[in-house]
């Protein structure tokens, strides 16, 4: 090995060698691109929405297509594209919020309970199954009874049960880590436990934590649907891509476009996330050997 | 694409499905159904109960008038009243004493008989004040059961209910009720088994569980035979039944499907003979292709929304009549609902018996604003957050919503909405848990009285808080007491002003029926109270 390639190899650390290694990935960049295309549109929906989400024109009804209205009207005549920008941001943000939220418990905790073994793993793992052996949806339920409805709230409570799952695949990575030579070399080299944490094992596990969260993002908003449906989550005249699918749904024969273009927003931003997550765990996996 | 053409692909979809399922892939549940006499009917909702003196709703009478029965029937094409249990009677020439005679082949299904005993009993239990039955004031007719009901007498004994020997029963009347053998047919008046009650619990509470599958024990042309949560209830035929001969079919299986859209999926899959509705935006599409399944009736029926009065805001009834005079009924029903209802500026629906009221109001927003402005919210400046609730289901939604945009429109009101399932809405109204809620009444009976008399103070059905001592004098006085017709509606009308003045509830629409029928389903005539005979009903596949 020359002095030249020793160099350049010290001047990449793990973030830059994924971030270049992405960027060869086609697919991962036009996930990520539309992502933030997307992101961008929900965010300035107060200002680019044709029309205010409330506006209804009962005599209109539901029309498809047209110059006014660009993907139609529903059958209270309202517009569609409005709708489908407004359900967007609150689509993306229970998505992301509410996965980022079971991210950062489920990869602390299974970390620290895999790490640790023994004992503690034992009473943390246990205490995940009680957890699982609760009906979710009566969990959820409760916590919306008993602190009304709220929409932070929503996003914590969905945060806080889809959490579990990925403790536990967490912790199942984690436990072979540990194992592994270059975490005894930490260890007696003296670094300390919540260093050894940080820096070797939870990047470690970000593979499959990565492709498991590109999984989590779609249920949580389909979730998000289902409690609104129930008179939980959000209600109209609000709406997310969850609950325009649900009720096209119901009228998919008399009026398709209500169903095909909230579904294609849904499909457009499931896909990005998967090709980005399969881009990104190929990136930050360092046993790919670098090439 | 053009609208036209992507409605012709539909169109073509549709009809390329009923032919599937009429034709494809092995028998269906309602061929089936038609082969073994097994009717399958869509029921709105998970039934609240199976106790007659508990529930007040539509989908529970569908059930409970297939295991009960009582005194009388009614004619489903007539509504005129025919023997059920009681085989005459003889009504006295002042109209007050109505002498029941039973007939003695009338049995539970557990073999015992039904005796003129067990509907005093029943009767007893139904006004006992523990047993909160909130139709209690439908006995109000008789003497004193209205004291019982309230608790101002302990006695049953004087009560206007006399059995006279095992199959005599005599009723005295307050004053001459032309409409009081059509109470007898509503199922807070149905007898319940004595015994059964008494094995399962305390008889005077609620929360007894001889509602069950296997406990029930009924007098009616069915017999419950399994209650599965949120999936079906079936009943049977009852081979004890003293009519059990001209009993057709062989069982009813009740599907309770509070979404429309799947009710209608299920009927085109051939899952369902009859349905409780059909979604708005598919009426046009039945009307066109295939009318002979879609049956629009006229229905003696409202759809409303109720006020709480305890919510400091809804207090003010100008409040009340900005609300209702915002509301655009005439698009409603044109646009929203879509099934030729009728737009409602009065309680009870036109020509009930002969009794039209007169619209107490008109689509008004300028008088609203300015009304609301009285009351202190210009523009709806400083109005508190509001909530309407309703129960799960698309129509009560796609209307919350379009109602919603109205207030916020004409008077600048924020409205949340809420919705919840069926049995728990039922209970967050009935507690006042609630500020405004989504409502409809279907008449119990032809007659005025059966929309106004729910009105009167802490009436079972009011729910609203609302209470006017010069109301209850006209429902409860004035008119029983009228010598004719004439002057009998005079103070009906004169009781539905005030109620229309003070506004606790909001009139939306008259009510039309529109649901779904197979063809094969026989002798279900049309009725205003959309009352079906479950003895006189045969299936019958068309060759």
């Amino acid at each position: 090995m020359s002095d030249e390639a020793l160099q350049a190899e010290r001047g990449v650390s793990l973030w830059r060698d994924a971030w270049l290694r992405l960027r060869r990935n086609r697919l991962a960049v036009a996930g990520g691109v539309t992502l933030i295309l997307l992101c961008v549109l929900a965010l300035l929906t107060p200002w680019i929405a044709p029309y205010d989400y409330r506006a209804q024109d009962l005599a209109l009804g539901a029309s498809p297509p047209s110059a006014a209205h660009w993907l139609g009207t529903d059958t209270l005549g309202r517009d569609l594209l409005t709708h489908v920008l407004w359900g967007g941001r609150i689509s993306l943000a229970v998505g992301f919020v509410a996965t980022g939220v079971a991210l950062l418990i489920g990869v602390l905790y299974g970390t620290i309970a895999g790490y640790a073994g023994g004992r503690v793993d034992a009473v943390m793992m246990r205490l995940v199954d009680i957890l699982y052996a609760l009906p979710f949806m009566i969990f959820i339920i409760l916590l919306m009874v008993i602190f009304g409805r709220n929409l932070v709230l929503l996003f914590l409570a969905i945060g806080a049960v889809e959490w579990l799952t990925m403790a536990r695949i967490v912790r199942g990575q984690v436990q072979t880590l540990k194992q592994q030579e270059f975490i005894e070399a930490a260890v007696s080299l003296g670094l300390s436990r919540w260093t050894i944490i940080r820096r070797h094992l939870i990047p470690n596990t970000l593979g499959p934590v990565i492709v498991y969260t590109t999984l989590t993002i779609p249920s949580v908003m389909l979730l998000e649907a289902f409690l609104s449906f129930l008179g939980l989550g959000i209600q109209p005249p609000a709406s997310s891509w969850g609950l325009l699918i649900s009720y096209g749904a119901e009228t998919m024969e008399e009026y398709p476009w209500l169903l095909i273009f909230p579904g294609v927003a849904l499909s457009i931003t499931l896909f990005s996330l998967n090709f980005l997550g399969d881009g990104l765990r190929d990136a930050l996996d360092p046993r790919i050997a670098k090439d | 694409m053009s609208f036209r053409k992507i409605h012709a692909l539909l169109v073509l979809g549709l009809s390329c499905a009923l032919a599937l399922s009429a034709c494809g892939g092995g028998e269906t549940r309602v061929e089936a159904g038609d082969r073994e006499q097994i009717l399958h009917w869509g029921n709105g909702a998970e039934p609240q109960e199976l106790d007659p003196h508990i529930v007040t709703g539509v989908p529970e009478h569908h059930i409970i008038i297939a295991l009960l029965e009582g005194l009388v029937l009614k004619d489903p094409a007539t509504l005129e009243i025919i023997p059920g249990v009681a085989e005459r009677w003889e009504i006295s020439a002042d109209g007050l004493i109505y002498t029941f005679h039973l007939r003695a082949d009338a049995r539970w299904s557990n073999g015992d008989p039904v005796t003129a005993g067990d509907f005093a009993w029943s009767w007893r239990r139904a006004l006992t004040p523990s047993l909160g039955n909130l139709y209690a004031y439908m006995y109000f007719p008789i003497r004193n059961a209205e004291a019982f009901a309230t608790g101002k007498i302990d006695d049953f004994d004087q009560v206007g209910v006399e059995v006279l020997d095992e199959h005599t029963l005599r009723v005295t009347l307050n004053h001459p009720t032309p409409y009081f053998l059509q109470l007898l047919d509503h199922y807070s008046m149905f007898p319940v088994h004595r015994a059964t009650l008494e094995k399962h619990g305390d008889p005077f509470q609620r929360g007894s569980d001889w509602t069950r599958a296997g406990n029930f024990v009924g007098n009616g042309p069915f017999v419950l035979a399994e209650w599965q949560l949120n999936k079906v209830v079936a009943v049977d035929k009852n081979p004890g039944y003293w009519d059990a001969e001209r009993v057709r079919l062989n069982g009813i299986r009740y599907y309770p499907v509070e979404n429309v859209s799947t009710e209608e999926r299920m009927f085109r899959a051939g899952q369902l003979h009859v349905t409780g509705s059909i979604p708005p935006d598919k009426i046009a599409v039945y009307r066109k292709e295939s009318p002979e399944l879609l049956r629009t009736e006229p229905y003696l029926g409202n759809y409303f929304y109720r006020f709480n009065l305890d919510v400091p805001q809804l207090a003010d009834p100008r409040v009340r009549r900005a609300l209702a005079m915002s509301i655009d009924r005439e698009q409603i029903v044109e646009h929203v609902t879509q099934g030729g209802q009728i737009p409602a500026y009065a309680f009870t629906p036109p020509d009930t018996l002969g009794y039209t009221a007169p619209p107490a109001f008109a689509h008004d927003p300028e008088a609203a604003r300015a009304l609301l402005a009285e009351a202190g919210y210009p523009g709806g400046q400083g109005f508190p957050p509001t909530e309407l609730l309703y129960n799960t289901s698309e129509g009560h939604r796609k209307l919350a919503v379009a109602i919603q945009q109205m207030w916020k429109r004409e008077l600048g009101i924020e409205i949340t909405l809420n919705n919840q399932d069926w049995k728990v809405y039922l209970d967050s109204v009935n507690n006042g848990n609630y500020q405004i809620a989504r409502a409809g009444w279907i008449g119990d009976y032809v007659d005025p009285n059966s929309f106004l008399d729910m009105w009167v103070t802490d009436g079972g059905n009011n729910r609203t808080g609302w209470s006017d001592p010069r109301y209850d004098q006209l429902v409860l006085e004035c008119a029983p007491r009228a010598p004719d017709r004439e002057r009998r509606y005079r103070c009906f009308q004169e009781a539905e002003a005030l109620l229309m003045e003070a506004m606790p509830i909001i009139p939306v629409y008259f009510a039309t029926r529109n649901y779904l029928t197979r063809p094969s389903v026989r002798g279900m005539p049309p009725n205003l109270l959309g009352y079906p005979l479950f003895k006189q009903i045969h299936l019958q596949a068309a060759d």
